[in-house]
């Protein structure tokens, strides 16, 4: 919801902005259109000129030629009338304009119409020149102001642009919230997707389209998780049969190895040689319930055994467990527990993130066959625990370290083989991350990072 | 149980082996007559074992969980309808681990295949022991050691050396019986935790290394440099150069 929010904000803001810029576009083209109006009002002979044009000899006027022609182009017709309001010359004057006119009559026409004739006058040295055009064809208003008003202008123009905006706001924030509410159902939708969720919207009203497309996708994708977790659930069983398959042979080869390694009546060399087919079996059976492991957690179907687990405890158990099995003398393993870690609680299955920590503790001797000192550290966070393991040993190649944090194929047999998939592999069921580093002398670090459990006395629920 | 008094040793115990694959029913017989088993019988399925188990009374069983003609669990729940037999059981599958660890079901142990002979023969001894020779009396003995020249007794809690006798306080006899339970190993402060107050060690951090001081006061010789009761930095602490009387 917040970014439908955002997305809401956004279109206010970019609604308004529009509007806007419109009113100052709308602005500028009628301020442009009337000067340019202006410009076209201006003839090739303007009004006075062609007063001055209009001569008088011996009582009679006349008027240029090239005065004659402009007024035929831009007028009907012209008459002069003299201080009496007679008129005393005329040229082209339609018969419904009379020849004489009073005060009155002057001052009217000469800011509007004479019957209906739009026309226009100048002062003439023996009278008043008025020029008629054709009925109709001119638009004729005047525009007054108070000389305050004028002055205000500073104050009006932007007044009157802010009450706009905020109209425009206003406006864009209501059909806004009409497109958030159409299109709330269509982000819930969306997000119950990403949730796995089946999502069936109505597929009414303006937006019926993109709900109809949302279903679509939603079936497609409940579709494709189901087919995934049939293939996902057809590997680990079929990982379960091999494996299981294979005891039964593994353990006539372990056992009649181990009788031949304990026949007293076979040469030593005999007896080694059996030795060695007994301890490769062991592996075999390490690695095939490691693979087990490792394809049902990756399928989440290893069933965890929660419990409260105290890691402080679990972290010293480990390591006493590893000491009191003899630790070979090149190895050391010290444990360090912060204060505030000390009573840190996950809820966990105890044995498999014991097997975690073995994991990484064997992982750590297996490839360090000149010794190494072994680090475990636990530290607490704010609502999560990190418990380090780190040696000062060989390190991890880059190639391995690369696909260890970011594996592509999980069930994959590395040059560690599966110990620290499936150290990963727990912490992530457990809800948690693991970070393997190389350290910058020598040797590597790995983090596991934990949630923990709230302490019961400050929750509460104790 | 009449005729089990009648048994002078494990030895005397009548086995069946349950399991479909008959190498490994051969295998398995081999193993248990070799470690001194002389009556072994074997069956491949239900059926068999069923009527086996009727006519011959064996007095454990050594049983597969997947069989044939049925499951394993099955079968020992109607074992158990008739006699109290001690079952082991072998099983293939990791899965069955849970439902063997969760069990109400009364299975005395089980071993998960593949399995080294003297693993089996070890459990399997285990388990006929505990039934038909139940060494009650041996138990509530507990042991006598010697720590250089002080001697501890631990059925009376008492601590013998030249300068007189002393005894120890409840919380040290749990303390000093948990580390000779473990002697020679690391026993983290956890678990004699546990032992001596139930609890776990967060909080009892300082109340275990007084009672550790005062039972180094009660058993070493120089409690202020420990020779038997050492303490392993960050884990616990270890009993070593005990000598069992």
């Amino acid at each position: 919801m917040k970014s439908m929010m955002k997305i809401l904000s956004r279109y206010v803001l970019s609604a308004a902005g529009i509007a806007l810029i419109l009113l100052i576009i709308n602005f500028s083209v009628l301020a442009a259109w009337i000067i340019q109006a202006g410009k076209y009002e201006q003839r090739d002979y303007s009004t006075a000129q062609l007063a001055m044009s209009l001569t008088e000899s011996h009582g009679v006027y006349t008027l240029a030629e090239s005065a004659a022609r402009e007024i035929e182009k831009q007028y009907q017709w012209a008459m002069l009338l003299d201080d009496t309001g007679k008129v005393i010359w005329s040229k082209n004057l339609p018969g419904d304009v009379p020849l004489k006119y009073t005060a009155p009559d002057i001052a009217s026409f000469t800011r509007w119409y004479l019957n209906d004739y739009p026309v226009y006058v100048w002062r003439h040295p023996d009278g008043l020149l008025v020029l008629g055009s054709e009925k109709g064809s001119r638009w004729k208003h005047s525009i007054e102001m108070y000389h305050e008003e004028m002055e205000n202008i500073l104050v009006w123009v932007p007044a009157v642009l802010i009450l706009n905006a905020l109209a425009a706001i206003l406006l864009a924030l209501l059909f806004g919230m009409r497109l958030f509410r159409a299109l709330k159902p269509l982000a819930k939708g969306i997000e119950d997707m990403a949730e796995k969720q089946p999502v069936e919207l109505s597929t009414r009203g303006l937006l019926g389209d993109l709900a109809l497309g949302i279903n679509k996708t939603s079936r497609r994708l409940i579709k494709q998780e189901d087919a995934l977790n049939q293939r996902d659930n057809a590997r680990t069983t079929w990982i379960a049969g091999v494996s299981h398959d294979i005891r039964t042979p593994l353990s006539l080869v372990m056992g009649y190895a181990s009788q031949l390694e304990d026949d007293p009546e076979l040469l030593p060399a005999k007896r080694e040689q059996a030795g060695i087919i007994r301890r490769q079996s062991e592996r075999i059976k390490t690695l095939v319930s490691d693979l087990n492991l490792a394809s049902k957690l990756e399928y989440d179907m290893q069933p965890l055994r929660l419990s409260s687990v105290g890691l402080a405890a679990l972290l010293r158990s480990v390591a006493a467990d590893f000491i009191n099995g003899g630790l070979d003398n090149r190895y050391s393993i010290d444990v360090m527990i912060a204060k505030e870690a000390q009573n840190a609680v996950v809820t966990g299955d105890d044995e498999l993130l014991r097997r975690a920590v073995t994991n990484l503790i064997a992982n750590s001797i297996r490839h360090n066959s000149n010794g190494c000192a072994i680090k475990i550290t636990l530290e607490k966070g704010l609502d999560n625990c990190s418990c380090i393991i780190s040696d000062n040993g060989a390190g991890f190649t880059q190639e391995i370290l690369e696909n260890l944090n970011h594996p592509r194929c999980s069930v994959g047999l590395q040059n560690h083989g599966l110990g620290l998939t499936i150290v990963r592999q727990i912490i992530k069921a457990h809800g948690g991350t693991t970070d393997f580093h190389n350290l910058p002398g020598d040797g590597c670090k790995i983090v596991l990072c934990l949630p923990v459990r709230q302490d019961p006395s400050i929750s509460g629920d104790g | 149980m009449g005729m089990v008094i009648t048994m002078k040793d494990i030895f005397d115990c009548k086995l069946l082996i349950v399991d479909d694959e008959p190498e490994l029913r051969r295998m398995v017989n081999e193993i248990l007559r070799r470690e001194g088993f002389m009556k072994v019988f074997s069956a491949a399925d239900c059926k068999q074992a069923r009527r086996l188990m009727a006519s011959e009374k064996p007095d454990g069983v050594i049983l597969d969980v997947s069989l044939p003609d049925g499951d394993g669990f099955a079968l020992m729940r109607d074992f158990r309808t008739e006699s109290a037999v001690p079952v082991l059981f072998l099983s293939a599958r990791d899965e069955d681990e849970n439902r063997l660890l969760g069990l109400g079901l009364g299975a005395d142990d089980y071993i998960t295949k593949p399995f080294l002979p003297r693993e089996l023969t070890l459990r399997l001894r285990a388990v006929l022991s505990r039934t038909y020779f139940p060494v009650i009396l041996k138990q509530t003995e507990k042991p006598v050691f010697r720590l250089g020249e002080i001697e501890i007794d631990l059925n009376s809690g008492s601590v013998t050396s030249h300068k007189g006798q002393l005894t120890l306080t409840a919380k040290e006899f749990a303390l000093l019986e948990k580390l000779y339970e473990n002697r020679g190993n690391i026993v983290t402060g956890d678990r004699l935790c546990q032992a001596a107050w139930g609890d776990d060690l967060y909080g009892y951090e300082n109340t275990l290394m007084v009672h550790i001081r005062r039972l180094r006061e009660k058993i070493e010789p120089e409690p202020s440099a420990p020779r038997y009761l050492l303490t392993v930095r960050g884990l616990g602490y270890k009993l070593t150069g005990a000598d069992v009387i």
